[in-house]
């Protein structure tokens, strides 16, 4: 066991490693210059003496592969570097953004489950009937409104039309809870109409082959109600792959919400690591797609666990 | 199921097929160029020209949205498929061969799941410069490691089955192996994957397309349209609507199509039973039952069921007639496919979805003295008594306990479905019933999960489910079949001995195995093709079969001293194809011109003894 | 009846919720002014330029010595008056003001700033202009004198600039100290900045307001819809779709007036576009009615000649058609050249902003009727700036404003001695206007330079280092409550932001 754990272990360094290099290498190979960039701001030509002293002092001139083995050596040391842009130290804002896109991620996955568990087990359970077709073509629907649109109107019903709450924006919990409760439902609820679908479709599928296996039949034989059945017997054993489906979505969702951030005008880690690309801030692309690999690992450990706790053969085995 | 699945597959594939016909031959349409710009009338209205209007720069609308299905659907449709193939192949190869393969294949395809997909898009979309081809190059690096996890998750579960090992064990090489029989095996799976990816490409394809990574323009694609649209919403709301639902459209075909086809490949999801959530009562009859004919326990009268396809229906039970005294184990014995089992579940109540009794009784007398007919009882009634009166003890005890739960719980469980215990109460009642079973150490292994026990424990543990309650009817489907010889015999003993306790149980034991019968049954009744041909005291009917069938089943019973296994010839018939006649007339030594003319009936051939053969005196 | 009554006061009681909650949730501070800003700018450092949405809350904390009115006309700002001494020297006269640090401006702050602009080790925007100037003498606390390298008339215009505030010279780059009407008082990157009112302000009375809350919302939409939802007083960059709606508005005011461009510019390194003739012909081919139209939605006018306004002094009307639409003359010059059949080219923008994208959509559907046959290649901005600057491209559409309404401005586009970037055609020989222009920052006689700048556009409109292609409206929306900001005209809405100390919320 614990030499399967370091295995593993090692393999998610080697992973993250992997995956930083390539992104280090990538984002340099990209066109675009950061310090021509930072200084070409609003369609206007810069010094070119003032870009060059930009260059040098964001180090830009030096080798790329010096580069490299400075900023390998600062990870390790836990460091992520200052932003080309202001000199922001670029782990700070991650601490800062982290959060809010964990929180906007964390809501929309918990609304899927409370409406795509239900549903889906409910969809089995009459499978081939009315409600499941309707509810069938209706997770189509969710599947495939582009969230651009969906928040566009979001925001022109809730915040235009009902004032409801503020047009997008981000308020801190520690400033005005409820104000930024709400400002949080609209991109969460957005980002959950998707999630829920895919979470529907999978319980569904799921359900559906629980309830052809023999212990299903062996539980009504007991003479246990249906709403035992259901939920002891069936939806505790349909979860397992449900559970696995969508850690993988939300593991997509970290630094994947950029659309949804973009239309609620939500300060997340997407909307950041799109900002940087554009800008190419290499330290802060970097440094959030680390940030965003370790937490896919994490996130892939977590899974494992609760595979554990939901399969008892995974747990033992 | 497979023809009903198929005609249910049509609809779906006609309108997938249409809107693929329309993206291939859209050049041919007698449409307007979708390019052409006519600024001087941008965002006109729809009208007899321009069935959908115009949009922001003046251009056909409708004409925009069939060449977008062109770039829309070949881009999603190649990236989904390439992404497929590759993410299968890495799948396959590392879920199959292991080691340093699985590292390098299946790991590595994760290390792409670890960026963020826009992120990935983006460095690929500004290395490779926008465009179909780069859309369709960075959604298929996106997407196969979705694939090559479901490959590789399917493909270590298939790998590990008997068919394959056996082959591994002929000598097959593996890339047969692969081919052949594993991925057939873990294609179900893959298709849904497929539908999923299909409809998740065209998404992004729309986002990145909103975001200027998509298509170029002016080519039409239903993303740039929707991002077009969606600036001019206030002005031309209808814009944003017509691409929305072109996508939503194809989505919503494509997932109903990838659905149906699964049901297809994979016919076991599709069938699943639902069917205890609200059981259709087969027939209304009056539930009172005549007293003079009162049944001792079980008394089953003319039981008939039906399998409804979309051929018509089937008959594979027909007018079945047993009963059960108190305390007396009838054996059911019959190949398989005799509809024994059927019947077996018919007595519960739990024939699956689409299978129905249609005709006869099932009469029981329960405690309280009363009799019910269990063909007509609601399923509320029916479900007090599953489990407490009646129980049945199945097949597999391996799948028959759900693998998540502890079996202490499951029979527990049985406990407080009918009785009023507390938690502790009923778990403690468990250990009790574990330990009658002969479960050893059963308060430490009652609290195992079902995969840590042999199988013989795991069927010790399903009997003190069944007689948790003290059932005055149990039913035992094949109960040792699943076991090794030396723990077949054990559980038999169990039998035999919570039988011998001097309980009233009447038991109804349902097998194969005519060893077995003369070892634990009382009685026996031999089903053939759906119909009892003989019943009788297990003696009788063994030392003088009196029908063909159980003659020839007694003499293909090894036996030690000739070491000569006699099979019967020719085959038991399929049992939607009804004879006029005997139905095992074309099998029968014995068979005259009379057998194949009208069906015989069972008949009382003696005190106690049952035949349904016309030429029964002639049966050696 | 009890139960129906009752439940209906729920409902009631139910509907009014939201409101309530609303109520609280957006209750202003009075004396606030919410400002949508288009993007949160990447940094606020004071001479570099960061972009517009950084000028705008520059201006607001920071103060040069010269500014310009509501009506685009230069006024003394710390300098309260300035003079040119012959045609090397300038002077000004500093008034009485205060940096936020409680220093007062002295000559020997702006000696320090002019000094940290014009360091070889400096990123600003006028770093080149500034290493221009010979020297700065203070002859006391109160009077700057700049002595020039050579002739420059337009050094008031530099001082004017938002890129060239006067910072005391006890700032850090951690901590610049300016002395505009705002202090920054917080930041929230990438969300918003919060600007207090600076109490030792040297306008008495200003600014009207407590303070500003610049937030940021990149989505266009969004912007629109937080005005309109009442969640911000004031925006910026308001998007051309929405202006006909906004302006209907009875409870919003829109402030636009046309002051950025869009052009096109040559890769006039090699064939085709190094032929003059070649240019000129793409010049006549554009339908400029249908950029106005469809990418600014009828916002903005065609622009058939160099960007000089009508409103401008240095503006000829004669010329003002140069570039007129016509097809025939387009294909006669193409033909003269030895394409009667057109050729193919690429044709690069950015998919990134909109304008650019709907600019060359256009023009692509222009060109190919007169045979030229362009490929869009629209990457994303940091690589279409790339591409640009190294040349890797043949036509490229573009857009921005000049630093200011004079034609000296100009020269940023067109000047052949400049260094190669985006902005500007690539590799382009236009040897005589370049002198012209040089000409004309040196004249500071008003009629002479006009002429100097009437023949610098007639001849290019002959040379067509750039294309002209259409003014695009540029507007400011405010709550109907807002007072005193203003747009300023021309290429100058980019310096609105000055006009904040005037603003105030009722």
């Amino acid at each position: 066991m614990r030499g399967y754990a370091a295995r593993r272990l090692l393999v998610a360094l080697a992973l993250i490693w992997v995956v930083v290099t390539f992104v280090f290498l990538a984002i340099h190979l990209v066109p675009g210059d950061p310090a021509e960039l930072l200084l070409s701001q609003g369609g206007v030509a810069p010094d070119p003496g003032a870009v060059a002293e930009l260059r040098q002092k964001l180090g830009l001139d030096r080798p790329i592969l010096a580069r490299y083995v400075e900023y390998v050596a600062g990870i390790l040391h836990g460091d992520l570097g200052v932003s080309l842009r202001d000199e922001h130290s670029v782990a700070d804002e991650i601490r800062l953004r982290l959060p809010r896109t964990l929180e906007l991620i964390g809501v929309a996955a918990v609304l899927a489950l409370v409406f795509g568990l239900p549903a889906g087990t409910w969809a089995a359970l009459r499978a081939g009937g009315h409600a499941d077709r309707a509810l069938s073509v209706l997770s189509g629907i969710f599947l495939s409104v582009p969230v651009f649109v969906l928040g566009t109107i979001a925001i022109l019903v809730f915040a235009q039309k009902l004032r409801w709450v503020s047009a997008g924006g981000f308020v801190a919990f520690e400033r005005d809870p409820l104000q930024h409760l709400m400002l949080l439902a609209m991109p969460a609820g957005t980002i959950a109409v998707g999630l829920s679908a895919i979470v529907f479709r999978m319980t569904r599928s799921s359900v559906l082959e629980v309830l052809g296996r023999d212990y299903v039949r062996a539980a009504q034989a007991k003479g246990l109600t249906p709403r035992r059945i259901v939920l002891h017997h069936v939806v505790r054993t349909a979860l397992i792959p449900v559970v696995t489906v969508l850690a993988l979505h939300l593991g997509s969702l970290l630094g994947g919400t950029v659309l949804v951030e973009f239309v609620f005008n939500w300060p997340g880690l997407s909307g950041y690591l799109v900002s940087a690309v554009e800008a190419r801030d290499y330290p802060e692309v970097i440094g959030i797609v680390l940030v965003i690999s370790v937490l896919f690992v994490l996130l892939n450990l977590l899974v494992d666990l609760l595979y554990a706790v939901l399969d008892p053969r995974v747990r033992h085995g | 199921m497979a023809r009903r699945a198929m005609s249910r597959l049509l609809v779906p594939a006609a309108i997938v097929g249409a809107i693929i016909a329309v993206a291939l031959t859209v050049s041919l349409l007698p449409l307007p160029d979708p390019v052409k710009m006519s600024v001087a009338t941008r965002l006109a209205p729809p009208g007899l020209a321009h069935p959908l209007g115009l949009d922001e720069y003046g251009r056909d609308v409708l004409s925009r949205i069939l060449w977008g299905a062109r770039a829309s659907l070949s881009v999603a449709f190649l990236a989904a498929a390439v992404a497929g193939v590759i993410g299968t192949i890495l799948g396959l190869l590392g879920g199959y061969l292991r080691g340093l393969v699985e590292i390098v294949t299946v790991r590595s395809a994760e290390a792409v799941l670890c960026f963020p997909p826009l992120l990935l898009a983006l460095l690929v979309v500004t290395l490779m410069g926008p465009g179909a081809a780069t859309l369709i190059v960075a959604l298929s690096i996106l997407y196969a490691p979705g694939y090559a996890r479901v490959a590789y998750a399917q493909t270590l579960a298939v790998s590990a089955l008997d068919y394959v090992v056996a082959q591994e064990a002929l000598g097959a090489r593996p890339g047969r192996i692969l081919l052949r029989t594993i991925l057939p095996n873990v294609a179900p799976p893959l298709l849904v994957q497929f539908s999923l990816t299909v409809a998740a490409a065209m998404v992004l394809e729309s986002g990145l397309s909103f975001l200027g990574l998509g298509v170029v323009p002016p080519a039409p694609s239903w993303g740039l349209m929707i991002r077009g649209a969606r600036s001019t919403m206030e002005q031309a709301p209808l814009l944003l609507l017509w691409p929305c639902l072109a996508l939503t459209g194809t989505i919503v075909a494509l997932n109903v199509l990838c659905d149906r086809l699964r049901d297809v490949l994979d016919p076991r999801a599709g069938t699943a039973s639902a069917g205890f959530l609200g059981r259709g009562i087969a027939r209304i009859l009056p539930g009172v039952v005549d007293p003079a004919t009162r049944p001792a326990l079980l008394d089953v009268r003319g039981l008939t069921i039906e399998i409804a396809t979309s051929d018509g229906s089937f008959r594979p039970v027909r007018d079945v007639s047993l009963s059960v005294a108190p305390g007396e184990t009838l054996a059911l014995v019959g190949e398989s496919g005799s509809g024994k089992t059927l019947t077996g579940l018919a007595v519960l109540g739990l024939l699956p979805t689409g299978i129905r009794a249609t005709k006869g009784r099932i009469l029981f007398t329960g405690r309280d003295g009363r009799t019910r007919d269990l063909a007509c009882l609601p399923e509320p009634a029916l479900r007090q008594l599953r489990g407490d009166e009646i129980a049945m003890v199945f097949q597999d005890p391996g799948t028959s306990l759900n693998p998540v739960h502890r079996v202490l719980d499951q029979v527990a469980e049985t406990i407080r479905a009918h009785r009023p215990a507390t938690g502790p109460d009923a778990v403690a009642q468990a250990v009790g019933l574990l330990k009658e079973v002969g479960l050893p150490d059963p308060d430490r292994r009652g609290r195992s999960f079902p995969f840590e026990l042999s199988g013989g424990q795991r069927q010790r543990a399903m009997i003190a489910s069944a007689v948790a309650n003290g059932p005055r009817m149990l039913i035992a489907d094949e109960p040792t079949t699943a076991l090794d010889v030396t723990i077949q015999a054990q559980i038999l003993d169990l039998f035999a001995r919570l039988r011998g306790r001097g309980s009233d149980t009447g038991l109804v034991f349902i097998t194969h195995n005519l060893a077995v019968v003369a070892e634990i049954a009382d009685r026996v009744a031999v089903m053939y093709a759906g119909e009892i041909v003989e019943e009788g005291p297990v003696g009788a009917v063994f030392g003088e079969p009196r029908h063909p069938y159980t003659a020839a089943l007694i003499a293909s019973v090894p036996d030690g001293r000739e070491g000569r296994l006699e099979s019967i010839a020719g085959t038991v018939p399929p049992p939607h194809a009804e004879l006029p006649g005997c139905r095992f007339a074309p099998r029968c030594g014995l068979a005259a011109p009379e057998c194949s003319a009208e069906a015989p009936p069972l008949r009382d051939i003696a005190p106690s003894r049952a035949s349904r053969c016309l030429h029964w005196r002639d049966v050696a | 009846m009890i139960p129906s009554v009752s439940r209906r006061s729920l409902l009631a009681g139910a509907a009014a919720l939201p409101f309530l909650r609303i109520a609280a949730a957006r209750a202003r501070t009075p004396g606030v002014l919410t400002f949508g800003l288009s993007s949160y700018p990447p940094s606020i450092q004071p001479w570099a330029n960061t972009g517009t949405a950084a000028g705008t809350i520059k201006l607001a904390i920071y103060r040069g010595l010269l500014s310009y009115d509501a009506k685009g006309v230069l006024r003394g700002e710390l300098a309260e008056s300035w003079a040119a001494e012959g045609t090397t020297a300038w002077v000004f006269k500093l008034r009485n003001a205060t940096f936020h640090n409680g220093d007062p401006v002295t000559s020997a702050d702006v000696k320090w700033t002019i000094e940290q602009i014009a360091d070889p080790k400096s990123s600003a925007y006028f770093r080149a202009e500034m290493q221009g100037v010979e020297r700065v003498e203070t002859p006391d606390d109160r009077t700057v004198r700049f002595v020039m390298k050579q002739p420059s008339a337009t050094l008031p215009l530099w001082m004017a600039s938002y890129h060239l505030p006067i910072m005391s010279r006890k700032s850090t780059s951690a901590q610049p100290i300016g002395a505009g009407p705002f202090v920054l008082k917080a930041q929230e990157r990438g969300v918003a900045i919060e600007l207090e009112a600076f109490p030792k302000y040297y306008k008495p009375g200003l600014p009207k307001l407590k303070g500003v809350r610049a937030v940021a919302y990149a989505d266009e939409n969004l912007r629109v819809a937080a005005l309109q939802a009442g969640d911000v007083d004031l925006i910026e960059y308001v998007p051309w779709q929405s202006m006909e709606v906004i302006s209907k508005d009875p409870k919003l005011n829109l402030d636009t007036v046309d002051g950025p461009f869009m052009y096109l510019v040559f890769n006039a390194s090699k064939p085709p576009f190094n032929d003059a003739r070649v240019r000129k012909a793409v010049g006549h081919a554009i339908k400029r009615e249908e950029i106005v139209k469809a990418a600014f939605f009828g916002r903005g006018s065609p622009l058939a000649h160099l960007p000089i306004a009508e409103a401008s002094a240095f503006f000829n009307a004669e010329l003002k058609d140069g570039w007129n639409y016509d097809p025939a003359l387009a294909k006669k010059l193409l033909a003269e050249t030895g394409h009667p059949n057109g050729f193919s080219s690429g044709l690069l923008s950015t998919a990134q902003y909109g304008m650019h994208k709907d600019t060359a959509e256009i023009v692509q559907q222009n060109l190919a009727a007169v045979g030229v046959n362009l490929e869009l290649n629209l990457p994303d901005w940091a690589t279409r700036v790339a591409l640009g600057n190294k040349g890797q491209f043949d036509l490229g559409v573009m857009g921005t404003a000049t630093d200011s309404n004079d034609p000296d401005a100009l020269a940023n586009l067109i000047d052949d001695s400049l260094s190669p970037s985006y902005v500007r055609s690539f590799g382009l020989k236009a040897p005589r206007i370049s002198a012209l222009l040089k000409a004309g920052r040196a004249e500071f006689d008003a009629a002479k330079r006009k002429a100097i700048y009437k023949e610098m556009e007639t001849l290019a409109i002959a040379e067509a280092p750039i294309v002209g292609l259409a003014w695009r409206s540029q507007g400011y929306a405010t709550r109907k409550e807002v007072t005193g900001f203003k747009n300023l005209p021309g290429a100058l809405t980019f310096h609105s932001g000055i006009t904040l100390e005037e603003a105030s919320v009722g």
